[in-house]
């Protein structure tokens, strides 16, 4: 089978509506990643036993299994308990708790570079605790944590694909439905990896600038 | 779960291709890491700039995305072999698994202190033989861990091989699932076998880190109770960085 342009037109509509699907999920699981991995880095710092067993458990539970387990996981089990999810959702959610896990790591990192005097100067002007965190010490944090976090979007990005297995049409899903559709597998999937990479250039663009920036 | 134990033989022979595509995977991104990382770092601007293409082009688009492509998609190509499921999913994972740890050499091999190349050059040691013997055996300090880690995520990743038939773990727990419906057990009980198997995995490169040669070295030097090496905060400064 060879090469042809006009299939490949033909199935730019349902390849770029699976971009925009590609997109939304990783701009929604980013949010949650990028709030949850800094709520976990937080509750690991300020709390006591209880805190920091929930936070470790967390972090094994998703760190240690793969996406796609995960995935089945919410979309098969979470039925049987009462729980009905939208695939997107379910993917959205996992992907999320996953790499929330790999970044509350980063914050942490972050975290522990921050001089403790600084701290100290917090009590010294009787900061509340609240102030103290989210006027001083998270946008050291956020600052200090970017280029990593960015790795992780970037990560997110990349792991979106994993959701065709729920039937969420994001490209690769879209890819797939088009080439046993057609028969042409060829343009599909390359056409597919060809979105995939171009989505990726401004992305290890940024990254590379956020590495030069803070070092 | 009585139900359950008639499968053992398939969750073993299941477990038993997993271990094998993922042992594959992690042995052939460590040798394909350990000829790109140098090259990330070569003299000459072009090779650098093509190594970066390179990793960015096999660490583009997903696994997922790459498998489907090589598997559906490269046979239709003239001239082009097809390769089994298998072969396939090992060939994709590896070659990205040596893609991110090109990563992890290049910045090892960075965080190993300026002055030990200096000193080699003051010594009359060729590049090779520096960068073999001396820079290298320190740099693996960096690089075990950052690998051990990326090995532990290589057993996850080759949860996707099932998507392309080969008979892993996860594909034996689908088939399970729709012949006996307890979707909750089969679940939970794979994912604590993906779970173990991971841990053991860390596990191994944790104690090959323990015998590398500069921990080694450190070890003995802080059972002696001497103050410690010039270069060790070096090194923890890299560590952090």
């Amino acid at each position: 089978m060879s090469w042809e342009w006009k299939f490949v037109w033909d199935m730019m509509p349902q390849l770029l509506l699976g971009v925009w699907y590609t997109i939304v999920v990783t701009v929604l699981s980013s949010v949650i990643t990028l709030f949850g991995g800094l709520l976990l880095a937080i509750l690991e710092s300020v709390s006591t036993r209880i805190g920091r067993m929930f936070v470790r458990f967390w972090l094994e539970l998703f760190r240690g299994i793969p996406v796609l387990v995960l995935l089945y996981f919410g979309f098969y089990v979470l039925p049987e308990l009462g729980i009905t999810l939208s695939g997107l959702a379910i993917g959205v959610l996992v992907l999320g708790f996953v790499y929330s896990a790999f970044c509350s790591g980063v914050y942490r990192g972050a975290l522990i570079t921050i001089p403790n005097g600084l701290r100290d100067a917090c009590v010294a002007l009787n900061l509340s605790p609240y102030t103290t965190w989210s006027k001083v010490l998270v946008p050291i944090m956020v600052r200090r944590a970017m280029p990593a976090l960015a790795n992780y979007v970037l990560m997110l990005f990349r792991s979106s694909s994993f959701l065709f297995a729920l039937g969420v049409p994001v490209l690769l899903g879209e890819a797939q439905q088009v080439a046993s559709q057609t028969y042409h597998f060829l343009e599909a999937y390359t056409v597919a990896g060809v979105f995939y990479l171009a989505i990726n250039i401004p992305f290890v663009y940024l990254l590379h600038r956020l590495k030069v920036k803070h070092g | 779960m009585d139900k359950l134990i008639e499968y053992w033989p398939m969750v073993v022979s299941g477990l038993w291709t997993t271990v094998w595509v993922a042992a594959l995977t992690i042995v052939l991104a460590a040798i394909g890491a350990l000829l790109l990382g140098p090259l990330r770092l070569s003299s000459s601007e072009a090779v650098r700039t093509c190594s970066m293409l390179l990793v960015e082009l096999v660490r583009g688009p997903s696994g997922l995305v790459w498998l489907f492509w090589v598997f559906y998609a490269l046979p239709l190509v003239p001239g082009m072999p097809r390769f089994g499921p298998a072969i396939a999913a090992v060939i994709v994972m590896s070659a990205i698994g040596a893609a991110y740890a090109s990563e992890i050499v290049r910045s090892g091999i960075e965080s190993v202190h300026r002055g030990q190349a200096d000193a080699c050059h003051a010594l009359g040691l060729n590049p090779r033989q520096a960068q073999l013997k001396v820079i290298i055996p320190q740099a693996l300090t960096q690089i075990v861990p950052g690998f051990g880690s990326l090995a532990a995520d290589i057993v996850k990743w080759t949860a996707i091989v099932s998507f392309v038939g080969v008979q892993d773990i996860m594909w034996v727990a689908n088939t399970i699932r729709g012949e006996t419906y307890q979707t909750v057990t089969i679940y939970t009980l794979l994912a604590a076998i993906y779970w173990l198997v991971c841990l053991m995995t860390s596990t191994a490169f944790r104690l090959l880190e323990r015998a590398l040669p500069l921990n080694r070295a450190m070890a003995a030097v802080n059972a002696a109770g001497a103050p410690s090496l010039d270069n060790q905060g070096e090194l923890q400064g890299g560590a952090r960085s």
